[in-house]
């Protein structure tokens, strides 16, 4: 599929499901209220809920999902490792534990910019670690391994700080930080997180043409002027700004990343580059359908985003991981 | 912290208050027979050792011990966050509700909360101490039967009568001021938990002159309520708690949402003194006195009549 057409019709899906997302709430709100809530100010209530409430959800669904997915190309191209996606690699996991570090040891006090500043540190850290692993070992294995030791000692770290807060409230968001969800967010999560994953987007989009070089291995796209440091660098800075926001507004969201790439690489000529745009637009799609969907399933009490991504990510792993030892990647 | 020492009455399974109310009816019914006789066995029988484990026993438990009788109080009863009586706390020393804590104390009597610390009142009955449970689903009608109870447990009955009466006659005071004019409250916890039917603070809101939104809603007990429902609802008055000097959590968060801030009309604040109403205790005559003040105050009766 021509990379404009493929791009039209993932956008238009996002945007869909944008809309869709909108329309999704506890408030019965009914089209035109919502539509006049939205834009021409209908009634107070219809404009609080509609401004306040689920824009800012819709819209951080919709970053975020776009971040989950270019995330999991670039790290699957660059890395050349069909595997690689932030959740699974620890990215995610890290950045939960330094948000959580920072935020309930009240370091901060209880400002809300502690969290995406923890979470840059941690996130970080963590695509560090993961490079240097990846130069010293090139096997695909080893890097998975050590992103299940990262994100399992992540996962635990956050559950001993959570545990350990004076705050008997504080336990209860174990699950928020490990299983994600966007209930109860509002503007200033993405005022916060917004421009932070914006730059990450940029500069993985900078990174393009030396990952399609590097598809040619690393020495070829050294003699054809790729500049190896300053694509780790673009790299490790894009995917730790937008994945550490991600992760300080929202938890952690596994396997968008993996997904979205493995199922949209196909309708692309495979170049890594073409596949960052289409797998950002569909890991959006994907993520805004996941949280209607974590919305209609339980109206009262909601499901964490998280688990749903992981219902449906975790099989599709598995097949990847037979797959890849039948193909012997 | 162990789950079961928060002092959540609505956590608590349904307990229906009139057997308890019979139950204490059984205690005091020789007061009936002969107050003299009574007396004397009640001197006689009271415990001179007695430990609370629960954040709601203590408060009873501190309101009326004989100076000397009360060994120890949970350590939540010093948190000034959760317990009215947080100064009175620090003159007792604290226990963490361990059985192992009450084996070396060997107190006469133990009181806890009915549900709270389950496999430590068990092991407990079963090393021979004698645990007096109280229940927690509680309204303001039902608290001056408790006050008694424990009264009754720790040989002061007089002084039990004292406040219970006390807490009586300010509540039916506090009743007789109020009119039609009703103003729609919600009490809003963190992560977005609103107090519904069948709850301590459903029954003080009822008595301080206020509607209850999440009941009316159709909330049992404490239960998650959207921050949707809270802006299409549109209520007076949101009573959200302090969270003073509190570590951080995000839950914290839920109840200062810029969408319920941005509510035009609607009183949102603390309101009732911290843990006022948290335990089913005397100081839940303040949270009324408190509540009804700021009912008279949005919404005053005279313009009504």
């Amino acid at each position: 599929m021509k990379p404009l057409v493929l791009n039209t019709l993932l956008a238009l899906l996002a945007l869909a499901l944008f809309l869709a997302s909108l329309g999704v709430g506890p408030a019965e709100l009914g089209l035109s209220e919502s539509l006049a809530g939205l834009f021409a100010g209908g009634s107070e209530a219809a404009e609080i809920i509609m401004r306040e409430i689920r824009l800012p959800r819709a819209l951080l669904g919709l970053a975020i999902g776009f971040t989950l997915g270019i995330s999991g190309a670039v790290l699957q191209g660059f890395l050349r490792n069909p595997l690689a996606e932030p959740g699974i690699v620890g990215v995610s996991a890290m950045a939960a534990f330094c948000a959580v570090a920072v935020f309930y040891s009240g370091l901060a006090g209880s400002s809300l910019y502690a969290l995406p500043a923890g979470a840059l540190v941690g996130a970080l850290a963590a695509v560090l670690i993961l490079m240097a692993l990846a130069a010293r070992s090139g096997s695909t294995l080893t890097l998975i391994l050590a992103g299940v030791a990262l994100s399992s000692l992540s996962g635990a770290l956050t559950s001993l700080v959570l545990n350990l807060s004076p705050n008997p409230f504080a336990s209860y968001e174990i699950i928020f930080w490990l299983l994600g969800s966007l209930k109860d967010r509002s503007m200033e999560h993405v005022v916060l997180a917004l421009p932070l994953m914006a730059a990450g987007w940029l500069l993985i989009a900078l990174s393009g043409r030396a990952i399609d070089a590097l598809s040619l291995g690393e020495e070829a796209a050294q003699s054809l002027g790729i500049h190896m440091a300053r694509t780790r660098l673009l790299i490790i800075a894009g995917v730790a700004l937008c994945v550490g926001a991600a992760t300080a507004v929202a938890g952690t969201i596994g396997f968008v990343g993996l997904v979205v790439p493995h199922l949209i690489r196909p309708l692309t000529n495979r170049m890594p580059s073409v596949l960052l745009l289409p797998a950002g637009l569909g890991g959006a799609g994907l993520l805004l359908a996941a949280d209607i969907a974590a919305r209609l399933v339980l109206p009262a009490g909601e499901l964490n985003v998280g688990v749903l991504t992981a219902l449906i990510g975790a099989p599709f792993f598995l097949w990847l991981v037979v797959r890849s030892r039948r193909e012997a990647f | 912290m162990p789950s079961g020492t928060v002092p959540r009455q609505e956590r608590i399974p349904k307990n229906p208050p009139l057997k308890r109310l019979r139950k204490s009816g059984r205690i005091l019914c020789p007061v009936a027979f002969s107050a003299l006789l009574f007396a004397a066995f009640a001197h006689a029988a009271s415990p001179a050792r007695v430990m609370s484990l629960n954040l709601c026993t203590d408060q009873l438990a501190m309101a009326l011990a004989a100076p000397g009788q009360l060994i120890s109080v949970s350590f939540l009863a010093r948190d000034p966050g959760l317990s009215p009586m947080h100064e009175e706390a620090r003159a007792y020393p604290v226990n963490r509700g361990l059985a192992e804590e009450v084996f070396l104390a060997r107190p006469d009597l133990v009181v806890t909360g009915t549900y709270s610390l389950h496999n430590t009142t068990g092991l407990l009955k079963r090393l021979g101490f004698r645990v007096e449970e109280f229940g927690f689903v509680q309204t303001v009608g039902t608290i001056p039967g408790e006050i008694r109870r424990m009264g009754a447990l720790l040989g002061r009955e007089r002084q039990a009568e004292a406040i219970a009466d006390r807490f009586e006659t300010e509540l039916a005071r506090i009743e007789a001021e109020q009119c039609d004019v009703r103003p729609m409250a919600l009490a809003y916890d963190q992560n977005g938990v609103a107090l519904g039917a069948g709850t301590l603070a459903d029954s003080v809101l009822a008595a301080a002159g206020f509607r209850n939104m999440a009941a009316e809603e159709g909330l049992q007990g404490m239960a998650p309520f959207p921050v949707e429902s809270v802006v299409s609802g549109r209520p007076d008055v949101i009573i959200t708690s302090s969270g003073d000097g509190e570590a951080p959590s995000l839950g914290a968060f839920v109840p200062r949402h810029p969408a319920i801030l941005a509510l035009k009309g609607a009183r949102i604040g603390a309101f009732v003194p911290p843990g006022a109403w948290s335990c089913g205790g005397p100081a839940v005559i303040d949270a009324v006195k408190a509540l009804a003040r700021l009912r008279q105050e949005i919404a005053p009766c005279e313009v009504a009549r």
